[in-house]
């Protein structure tokens, strides 16, 4: 039997912030194309209050993936975080994470990074660990407040969320892992230095050679392991950037954009980087049927894709009402201007 | 309110998962854990957690003057909730509410926020504090 088959999603849930911050703001502000929210497809994006990071967001959808999973927490073996904002650059923000919902002492824990796939990287090595019996359960949390330079196109999108899985043995699991396959490279599309607040990107990588690249290399190798031809997805999840780049690499792979959209969560909040394809996978396990069959493909630039193929099964439906959904998350806002957004985000400096 | 690191180590139970005591005795339970119950002076007392019970809002203060590490975050709302299983009464941080949303009653969830820190290379402190409940549908 492949690990895979083993392995599933005992418990999911999702956590998005409560401001939005319109595109339009940032259009007012830095005298943008005012098309240009149009042509990325989005709207607004979601912003971390000022007593928010990535590890109190981490906190509460790794709380609603443990009331769906309804484990025990000493039962965790394993709690990954997946972040490029980590609020200490040194000090493991997995550890206040599982501290806070009593899974120490017990535990693996750290965190890891890869761009936008960090979360992603251990969502597979998870599979690995519950397969092998190293670990019952794992604990995988992707969480971004993602930085953007001001005034930079990148500022648009730059959203903060999380989603949280508890991956386990597939006879408990709201959906079982059928195979999986990650593509990587070395590709400078993006990067921010240890001394530098945001990252940098290398305009003429970020689209072909990065994430459309690496995304058909992944579902490619995917397809090719399993047999599986787009035909057999009943949903397509991807990174997403932005509310184009997601329909646009299905189209390259042959998948129709109505399998796309129930997936698609940029569009409302943004891209929020590790949570970004993560919470649309959480979003339809929130809605779709048992037996549905669906692709994941999350991205990190660096540059990597992972490919999934996940089957939801029967209990997907009895876990759905034990904890918020991302649609109930996505109704919670307040709409915020730049000023507000400014502040909360830690862009105006004061002197003493 | 000011921490030190060895205070806040020492006390991650009560700030991370509202560690408390339940008496033997009386029932009544004590927030922060204390060895003897505040209410009837038991020493047959037993650790409980708070963390996963809703409460209401029982009276609150609206801080718009602020002190030190606290000048981002005005105005800082700060109220006495009772849990709704417990009966345990706490002073907490009431988050992601607008004053004028505010009333007493409401019902609200537990929720970790980043507090305080000290300064930009200090340590950052994660407390529970209380926000009002999520509409599900
Ligand atoms: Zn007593």
């Amino acid at each position: 039997m492949k690990p895979e088959e083993l392995v599933g999603i005992v418990g999911w849930g999702s956590y998005i912030p409560r401001y939005r911050l319109p595109l339009s703001e940032i259009t007012r502000v830095w005298g943008f194309n005012p098309e240009q929210p149009r042509e990325l497809d989005v709207s607004e994006k979601s912003v971390a209050g000022l007593d928010e990071d990535s590890i109190t967001m981490g906190w509460e959808a790794a709380l609603n993936a443990l009331r769906r999973a309804g484990v025990n927490p000493r039962e965790i073996g394993a709690v990954w975080f997946g972040t490029e904002s980590k609020p200490y650059a040194v000090k493991p923000s997995a550890t206040v994470i599982a501290e806070a919902l009593g899974i120490t002492p017990s535990t693996m824990a750290s965190d890891l990074e890869f761009a936008c796939r960090a979360a992603s990287e251990a969502m597979r090595i998870s599979i690995g660990a519950v397969a092998s019996g190293l670990v019952k359960y794992a604990l995988v949390i992707g969480s971004d407040t993602a930085q953007a330079n001001p005034g930079d196109v990148l500022e648009y999108t730059a959203s903060s969320a999380a989603t949280a899985f508890i991956i386990g043995p597939s006879g408990e699991s709201a959906a079982i892992f059928e195979a999986s396959y990650t593509y990587v490279t070395d590709t400078p599309d993006f990067w921010r230095r240890s001394v530098s607040p945001y990252p940098l990107h290398g305009e003429a990588f970020t689209g072909e050679p990065a994430y459309f690249h690496h995304i058909v290399g992944a579902v490619k190798g995917l397809m090719e392991k399993t047999g599986l031809k787009p035909g057999d997805f009943d949903y397509a999840i991807f990174h997403q950037p932005n509310g184009k780049f997601p329909v646009q690499v299905a189209r390259m792979l042959g998948i129709p954009p109505e399998k796309v959209k129930p997936g698609l969560v940029t569009p409302m909040i943004g891209n929020s980087y590790n949570s970004s394809a993560l919470i649309g996978l959480s979003k339809v396990l929130d809605e779709a049927k048992p037996g549905s069959r669906i692709l994941l493909a999350p991205f990190g630039s660096g540059a990597g894709s992972d490919a999934y193929s996940i089957v939801v099964t029967d209990k997907v439906v009895e876990k759905r009402g034990r904890a918020p959904r991302v649609v109930d998350y996505l109704a919670r806002k307040k709409i915020i201007d730049y000023a507000f957004y400014a502040k909360s985000r830690g862009l105006i400096k004061r002197i003493g | 309110m000011r921490f030190s690191v060895p205070r806040y180590w020492r006390e991650r139970h009560s700030y991370y998962r509202l560690k408390a005591a339940k008496c033997l005795d009386c029932g009544r339970v004590t927030y922060p854990y204390t060895e003897r119950c505040r209410f009837c002076g038991s020493s047959r007392v037993v650790e409980v957690e708070l963390v996963n019970e809703k409460a209401r809002l029982l009276t609150y203060t609206v801080i718009y003057s602020a002190g030190e590490g606290f000048e981002d975050k005005k105005p800082v709302v700060i109220g006495i909730v009772e849990t709704e299983e417990s009966k345990a009464r706490l002073l907490a941080r009431i988050t992601d509410v607008d004053v004028e949303e505010l009333k007493t009653g409401i019902l609200l969830e537990p929720v970790l926020r980043r507090i305080n820190e000290d300064g930009e290379s200090g340590l950052i402190y994660y407390l529970i504090a209380y926000r009002p409940v999520l509409k599900t549908g």
